[in-house]
């Protein structure tokens, strides 16, 4: 009896055929409103830093050189492809692709860089009234201190520093 | 002259069934995959897998590094050892030279030797499987002697090429001992050669392997090279003794016959193989020692001429 | 002597341990999908062995934590040469979104030296699938990095030794822009 069971089993899976999707040979697209890659739009983006603010793994970053250079970066290591920065963005600047073959060799690959040049006020020259949004990122803890060695100050450092939690490993929080 | 085409006649076996072993295991894999609906592995992918094994680097570990060396080496050299005696096909090889017996305890030794290897590692998942393994073989071993020594009771002689020819067959009544043994040995057979519902010692991913846990690199591959030529082992004896006929035409057409019959009898195995699940080893226990007590009936109707 | 022809053959075998050490497991379910019909590995010669002694290629994914650093590092040390480590998965690649919590080390290469990477959270088994066809060399890379900027501007910077009288007027020596 069970036996039989089996030979029926056999034939309904040859029957089958070949399920298996060619996939490298052919490309298969991902589907209708698919995460991938965030592509950030240098030409909209008006450097209000929300996505940098938002973004839960803390993966933007902003850097100001001087008054009117803003330096966003988008290093694509840890980001979750959640959504977050391009529902919040007020320009639409950034949009997620459905890019989804993103293997490398090497992590560097993935980021991405916009220079933004920031407007001054016609009338006294400064950008922004103090505090300026970007001094109260500055208080939230996550400015860029060293651009060419993703160095970067982080708030939780302070909570180590406080309770030593972690007196027996070294942690070394990039 | 004699002592040399004895020679090459034997080694021929040995290097034409090193050559097609891992075909026929390819041949498996791609069925196997086609059952489950999908695309599977090209044919000759375990040619490939011997290959990459051979130069990777070999880690010595485990506490008995010298056991774990004798017992790679003794796995293969003793299944190539009985391929030597087997009648594949090129002439009689050295089946003059040794009885059944030889080939009874040189396979059995085959099995000894993965128990030496799982010994050798010293490490709690190849124990449990040597365990395991043990506890198969004390049911399974004496069943292929209680169908080689029936065939032998029936032809009155314990010469290989005498016995191995369908002799089971001879006995002066109705051959019931050879139905009754046919039909064991095409339960078990699934077992002899480690395939899927009684893999249960090696190659299995619940106890991490089993007695081949440490071993790496070019032994890895012998233990698997002597696994796939095991596979044509039992299926040459299988056909010799139960399905002889037409194995004794003249060169290109015996030669084919035989072949083409052990082919369709690994595609039994495979297509057993891939629509059943693994048994536990008290299922299985219960299972063979059942099989065991009707060969010894068997057996008892071979001595008694039926 | 036969070395090099089997060398040729490598890429064409590779036997896949899976190691988890400490993720959600979102990663480890889409590695077994690739295993399944639909997206078979097999057809690339990818079997999944249940030993690190078997194995080619060691696929982590999961930051590294505090309790298993030790047991990955093992895990590496115990496979054979040649061999290729993946990380799988924002967690394996960064550090994911735990980056900076209690437990978390890092990303996987602060303890074992990582030569692919294949981000995503989960990646879909087809990325996993390419990022093991990159690997194979069958495909070529698609990501490359991007630095775009919005104006090009010759900011100038003075500065009061630059200055130099000719005449009488002052004039700026060099002009330059950030």
């Amino acid at each position: 009896m069970s036996l039989l069971s089996k030979i029926k089993e056999t034939w309904i899976c040859l029957k089958a055929g070949k399920v298996t999707l060619p996939y490298p040979a052919k490309p298969q697209p991902a589907p209708e409103r698919f995460r991938g890659r965030p592509i950030f739009d240098a030409s909209k983006c008006i450097g209000c830093a929300g996505c940098a603010n938002n973004c839960p793994a803390r993966e933007i970053l902003v850097f100001d050189v001087c008054q009117e250079i803003r330096i966003l970066k988008y290093l694509g290591r840890r980001c979750t492809y959640c959504g977050r920065c391009a529902d919040l963005c007020p320009e639409k600047a950034i949009t997620m692709s459905k890019d989804y073959e993103t293997a490398t060799n090497n992590i560097a690959d993935l980021q991405q860089r916009l220079e933004l040049f920031m407007s001054t006020c016609q009338r006294c020259g400064r950008c922004f009234k103090e505090p300026t949004p970007l001094e109260q990122l500055k208080l939230k803890g996550y400015r860029f201190d060293d651009l060419e060695n993703d160095r970067w100050i982080f708030k939780s450092k302070s909570y180590f520093d406080q309770f030593k939690v972690t007196d027996d490993i070294h942690i070394e929080l990039d | 002259m004699e002592a040399l085409k004895i020679i090459i006649s034997g080694l021929l076996n040995a290097l034409f069934s090193m050559a097609i072993a891992p075909l026929i295991e390819g041949i498996m894999r791609k069925l196997t995959a086609r059952i489950q609906s999908r695309q599977g592995p090209p044919v000759f992918q375990p040619y490939y897998d011997l290959m990459k094994l051979f130069i990777k680097e070999d880690i010595e570990s485990g506490d008995y590094p010298l056991m774990q060396r004798a017992a790679a080496h003794l796995a293969f050299a003793s299944a190539l050892t009985v391929t030597a005696f087997l009648p594949l096909g090129f002439g009689t090889g050295f089946s003059k030279f040794g009885d059944v017996i030889v080939l009874i305890y040189l396979l059995t030794f085959c099995g000894v030797c993965a128990l030496l290897a799982g010994l050798a590692a010293g490490s709690t998942y190849s124990l449990l499987g040597i365990s395991r393994e043990m506890m198969m073989m004390i049911p399974l071993e004496p069943i292929l002697a209680v169908a080689l020594i029936a065939g032998a009771l029936n032809s009155k002689s314990f010469e290989i090429a005498t016995v191995l020819n369908g002799s089971v067959y001879n006995s002066t009544a109705f051959p019931v001992s050879a139905i009754i043994m046919l039909i064991i040995m095409l339960l078990s057979i699934q077992a002899f050669t480690q395939r899927v519902p009684f893999d249960i010692s090696e190659a299995e991913t619940e106890i991490m392997d089993g007695p081949l846990v440490e071993y790496s690199g070019p032994k890895l591959a012998l233990f698997r090279y002597s696994r796939m030529i095991r596979l044509v082992i039992y299926s040459a004896i299988f056909v010799h003794l139960f399905v002889p006929w037409g194995n004794n035409l003249i060169f290109p057409l015996g030669f084919l016959v035989f072949w083409a019959k052990v082919l369709l009898f690994t595609v039994i195995i495979t297509v057993i193989a891939a629509t059943h699940a693994r048994y536990r080893i008290d299922q299985a226990i219960k299972y063979f020692a059942i099989m065991l007590g009707v060969s010894f009936i068997a057996l008892l109707l071979a001595a008694i001429g039926y | 002597m036969f070395r090099k022809l089997f060398l040729k053959f490598f890429p064409r075998s590779l036997w896949v341990y899976h190691a988890n050490s400490g993720g959600c497991n979102g990663c480890d379910i889409e590695v077994l999908n690739v295993l399944t019909p639909y997206y078979d590995a097999e057809r690339f010669g990818i079997k999944l062995v249940a030993s690190p002694r078997h194995a080619d290629v060691m696929l982590c994914q999961g930051p590294a934590m505090r309790s298993t650093a030790a047991a990955l590092k093992r895990a590496y040390e115990a496979m054979p040469s040649p061999k290729i480590v993946f990380a799988i998965g924002s967690c394996a690649c960064g550090g994911g979104i735990w980056h900076d919590t209690y437990n978390v080390i890092g990303p996987v290469e602060k303890i074992i030296p990582v030569n692919f990477y294949i981000p995503g959270c989960p990646p879909r088994p087809e990325a996993i699938i390419y990022g093991v066809a990159l690997a194979m060399g069958l495909v070529d890379k698609k990501v490359l990095p991007s630095s775009l900027k919005q104006e090009e501007l010759p900011i100038p910077r003075y500065h009061p030794e630059d200055l130099e009288m000719q005449g009488d007027m002052l004039v700026y020596k060099k002009l330059e822009k950030i």
